[in-house]
């Protein structure tokens, strides 16, 4: 009875950590990506299509007049800007400075995008508040 | 009816037409990776109409591979070299394989770029012939390279390729090169952002050396065509016409004799031409329409063979782009 008991103490406990932990969620919001050698419909079709396949795209907008790639991302999203650099060069295009909104929290000069392991060099912007902050950062 | 039958196909089948570039010339564009497209071409030039459906996948952001299988709708005599950079002229399976190994990103909507171009093929007809068995043609290996600059409003691209047939067969189709230059203009009434129309406008020049086709036996040509009338005296001049010889109304194909592999030079087949004119390419939801006409510019044909004045192309491309909604 005891070890009835004890098993299923144990498995509740570790029921209750997994529920209780915070998947890791990405929070990028939104993004201003520019692209170089964007030239026809068809490209941008392209780009626009592979890149809203990424996680937690919410809506992607391309304009060939400006290279600008205009993305609106989910809450919670588990998306890495890594991934949508990767994307545009697999498209055979070249990602340039981006002008980004995110969540997350400073750490010395870097302001770190939670759940994505990414972090960006900000400079003498930098705080030295630790807690969570909505950002709207260029990215180079 | 094989033209009815191609009409129909043409309007029926979802095609691409090298959606970025040309129609017949060289371009440098590339697939996206997991991107796919399919096309078919209508060809049509002096004596033959071909129908070209080509199949593209990017595997890279910058490799791209692709196969056609071009076939008669009707067909000439005189052996051809390839229809347009991306198409054989002949029908043949081919798998070519393009390499974008220099791509400069310079700025918004412009980029430098350089493709090689490697194919094989194998024959799917063997169009028959009055003066002997049909000319064989396989294996045969396509190398090609182009060079671009492309931006938002012109477009420059200049390449040249060289086919070879390796065909083990005495009677043999020759070898054939090609070579282009485009300029290419989007005018600004049609400069509009996506996903609105994108149309552009090329002027398309294009060289070409084919050699001589050669059989193991002697073949003399009867075929003699009133509209290739040249200087009579300078073609009797130079194949030494006797007093007795009638005058010469028209060009005569040269005298049969065996070439350095002691096989003998085919009359009416080979020569060089140039070829220049406009084409058109409108990209819109996801689909191509492309399509023009070259104009010979120069020519000078080995033989007698018919005159091939006009060439023209029309296609159309449907995409497959990844996660296309």
């Amino acid at each position: 009875m005891n070890f009835v008991l004890k098993n299923a103490l144990r498995i509740a406990g570790a029921a209750a950590i997994l529920i209780s932990a915070p998947a890791a969620r990405a929070e990028y919001l939104s993004i201003h990506l520019k692209v170089y050698g964007l030239d026809c419909e068809v490209c941008a079709r392209g780009v626009s299509a592979s890149v809203g396949r990424l996680p937690g795209i919410e809506s992607v907008n391309v304009s060939l007049k400006t290279g600008l790639l205009d993305i609106v991302l989910t809450r919670g999203n588990m998306f890495k800007m890594s991934d949508l650099r990767k994307r545009i060069k697999e498209n055979g295009f070249r990602s340039m400075e981006a002008t980004v909104t995110a969540v997350g929290r400073f750490n010395g000069s870097k302001f770190e995008v939670s759940g994505t392991g990414e972090s960006y060099e900000l400079g003498k912007k930098a705080s030295n508040s630790t807690e969570t902050t909505e950002l709207t950062f260029d990215v180079h | 009816m094989r033209r009815v039958l191609g009409t129909f196909l043409l309007g029926a089948v979802i095609a691409r037409a090298d959606g970025h570039g040309p129609a017949f010339g060289f371009g440098t564009a590339v697939l996206g990776a997991g991107d796919a497209s399919v096309e078919t071409q209508y060809m049509w030039r002096s004596g033959v109409s071909m129908l070209g459906p080509e199949f593209s996948y990017g595997l890279t952001g910058n490799t791209q591979i692709s196969v056609s299988a071009p076939f008669h709708l009707d067909h000439g005599e005189h052996p051809v070299g390839r229809f347009t950079s991306m198409m054989p002229g002949n029908p043949e399976a081919e798998v070519l394989a393009a390499w974008r190994f220099h791509h400069r990103l310079t700025g918004v909507g412009t980029r430098w770029e350089s493709t090689l171009y490697v194919g094989t093929s194998i024959s799917t007809q063997l169009p028959p012939r009055t003066d002997g068995p049909p000319l064989g043609r396989a294996p045969g290996f396509y190398f090609a390279a182009a060079t671009g600059h492309i931006s938002r409003k012109y477009y420059v691209w200049a390449g040249a390729g060289y086919e070879h047939y390796a065909s083990t067969s005495v009677d043999h189709q020759s070898d054939s090169l090609l070579g282009s230059l485009v300029f290419g203009w989007r005018p600004p009434l049609w400069d509009m952002d996506y996903p609105k129309p994108d149309l552009r406008f090329f002027w398309e020049s294009t060289g070409e050396w084919i050699g001589y086709a050669w059989r193991s036996t002697a073949v003399t040509s009867t075929s003699i065509h009133s509209h290739d009338v040249l200087d009579a005296e300078a073609v009797a001049d130079s194949l030494a016409v006797t007093s007795d010889t009638p005058s010469l109304p028209t060009r005569v194909p040269p005298n049969p004799l065996p070439n350095p592999s002691g096989n003998y030079n085919l009359p009416n087949s080979g020569g060089k031409a140039v070829y220049s004119g406009p084409t058109f390419l409108l990209t819109t939801h996801g689909m191509a329409f492309q399509g023009g006409v070259l104009f010979a510019v120069w020519r000078d044909p080995n033989g007698t063979q018919p005159a091939d004045r006009l060439r023209a192309v029309v296609g159309i491309t449907y995409f497959f782009l990844k996660g296309r909604k």
